[in-house]
């Protein structure tokens, strides 16, 4: 017991110590020893506050297939990778009304309550094309950007996760150049067999909002 | 010591056989070279302007119309930056965006050079944190994955690990502490390995069959390789042996495909 003690801390020091050890040595560098005899030139770097993303609180209506049209929230973190691209982070919520065939039959619901809260979150990249300005009156001019977006991502649907692709385009608007206002048309595109057998289903959302960057 | 009470594989031995080869692992590029130190820097945000001219655009892209000019002696103050552009002010008031690459010709009042950097391959290399997405292939089941990762040295990094796969008769989610080593990390395509620990919980689809949620202890081994593409970002894909530890009969090994992109900061 004592020597398998012993073993285990022997070994976690050794561990330790190769790690530490090349840290410690690191700072000595061969400068020390032979000067160089080159002209250096000073540069110094600007240090610039960025602002590169963008946090958007949307809201609208997602028609989900077989269940109708409901509101839809939703909340995305953009990071711009440079002009032309972007990725984006997004979570949105909604629930699913009555099928057709529910309201028709009379028989009971499909699902619960619960089964009916719909949410998603998905990864995506987006391109911005088509800038251009829009103009209120004679005296402003709003930046704007046409986007396209798509990505993966996952639905929850009937308390079942689905991996779902979406395929969108978008408007961005910028009153100002740290605030947009977007608004967007996507589809959410997943298969499910809640029906007895796997269908694919389109998922319509429509969605207004703002962003802000940071 | 009996050798009966030593043949058999305590715990213990398990921790020491991992430490070990963790040790080797860290050895096998010795001597571990330092993060190198990143720059930083008294914020400058007055200049004057070296090059000929440049473009004063209305937002930050090249579709944007240039509405202004400025010239060379003039001065800038520089407000922000996004994405490739910087948002400047003029002496007399004018707001624009201007191309960072246009203002590689830059000075302060007492003549000294100024560059506005871009994040390169030299940050990657001195970056300490980054946060990666994926998509792939678990065990025949579409899969996201989320990791979040920090380096200990240019070789060593820990990592947590987070995938939820999507399969046509049940879903899992699988969460991972790996330590993952990179024993060339100067290579353009820079290869990889990973080992770690952690739980997989399976849970299968209702409408198909009526079982019950599993919850496993999930080992795994990879194999990769990461590629720098530009600013802060990083391709990587990923081969994984999932050995999950289940209360059944037999052990399960599920293989894991994925390619993603990540972030450093």
């Amino acid at each position: 017991m004592e020597t398998g003690n012993r073993r285990l801390f022997l070994a976690a020091a050794g561990f330790l110590t190769t790690l530490l050890a090349p840290a410690a040595f690191a700072d000595d560098t061969i400068e020390d020893i032979i000067a160089p005899d080159i002209e250096r030139r000073e540069i110094r770097e600007a240090n610039i506050d960025s602002e590169n993303f963008e946090v958007s609180l949307l809201g609208g209506i997602m028609n989900i297939e077989d269940f109708g049209s409901n509101g839809v929230t939703s909340l995305s973190i953009n990071y711009h990778l440079s002009e032309d691209f972007f990725v984006e982070a997004a979570y949105g919520m909604t629930d699913m009304a009555e099928s057709s065939y529910e309201r028709l039959s009379g028989s009971a619901p499909l699902m619960t309550d619960e089964e009916r809260e719909l949410s998603y979150y998905s990864a995506s990249l987006g391109y911005n094309f088509l800038p251009g300005e829009f103009f209120a009156g004679s005296d402003y001019a709003f930046n704007s950007t046409f986007y396209l977006l798509g990505g993966v991502g996952n639905t929850l649907f009937a308390n079942e996760k689905h991996f779902t692709f979406n395929l969108g385009a978008g408007l961005r608007l910028l009153p100002t150049d740290w605030i947009s206002v977007r608004l967007e048309f996507r589809d959410h595109i997943f298969e499910h067999d809640l029906f007895g057998e796997t269908i694919r289903t389109n998922n319509l959302s429509a969605q207004l909002g703002a962003s802000i960057y940071f | 010591m009996n050798i009966a009470h030593a043949s058999r594989p305590s715990p213990r031995t398990r921790i020491f056989l991992v430490t070990a080869v963790l040790t080797v692992l860290s050895m096998l590029t010795s001597p571990a070279r330092a993060i190198p130190p990143f720059l930083e820097n008294e914020p400058v945000t007055e200049v004057i302007v070296s090059a000929p001219y440049v473009d004063v655009h209305t937002g930050p892209g090249r579709g944007y119309p240039v509405f202004h000019v400025v010239e060379f002696g003039q001065t800038l103050k520089l407000i922000k930056r996004r994405t490739g552009w910087v948002k400047i002010e003029t002496g007399r008031g004018k707001q624009g965006w201007v191309r960072i690459s246009d203002l590689d010709r830059l000075e302060t009042q007492s003549g000294e050079t100024i560059a506005i950097r871009q994040p390169d391959a030299r940050d990657f290399r001195a970056s300490r944190v980054h946060l990666g997405f994926s998509t792939g292939q678990f065990g025949g089941a579409s899969t996201l994955g989320l990791t979040l990762g920090y380096r200990f040295t240019a070789n060593l990094s820990a990592e947590v690990r987070a995938t939820q796969a999507v399969g046509d008769y049940s879903n899992s989610q699988t969460f991972q502490v790996a330590a993952k080593h990179q024993p060339f990390p100067d290579w353009k395509i820079s290869p990889y390995f990973a080992m770690g620990a952690g739980i997989n919980s399976t849970a299968p689809n209702a409408t198909i069959i009526a079982a019950e949620d599993r919850n496993d202890t999930a080992m795994l081994a990879a194999v990769g390789a990461s590629m720098y593409l530009s600013r802060r970002f990083v391709l990587r894909a990923e081969y994984t042996n999932h050995y999950l530890l289940t209360s059944r009969e037999e052990n399960q090994e599920v293989n894991e495909w994925k390619l993603g992109i990540d972030v450093f900061f």
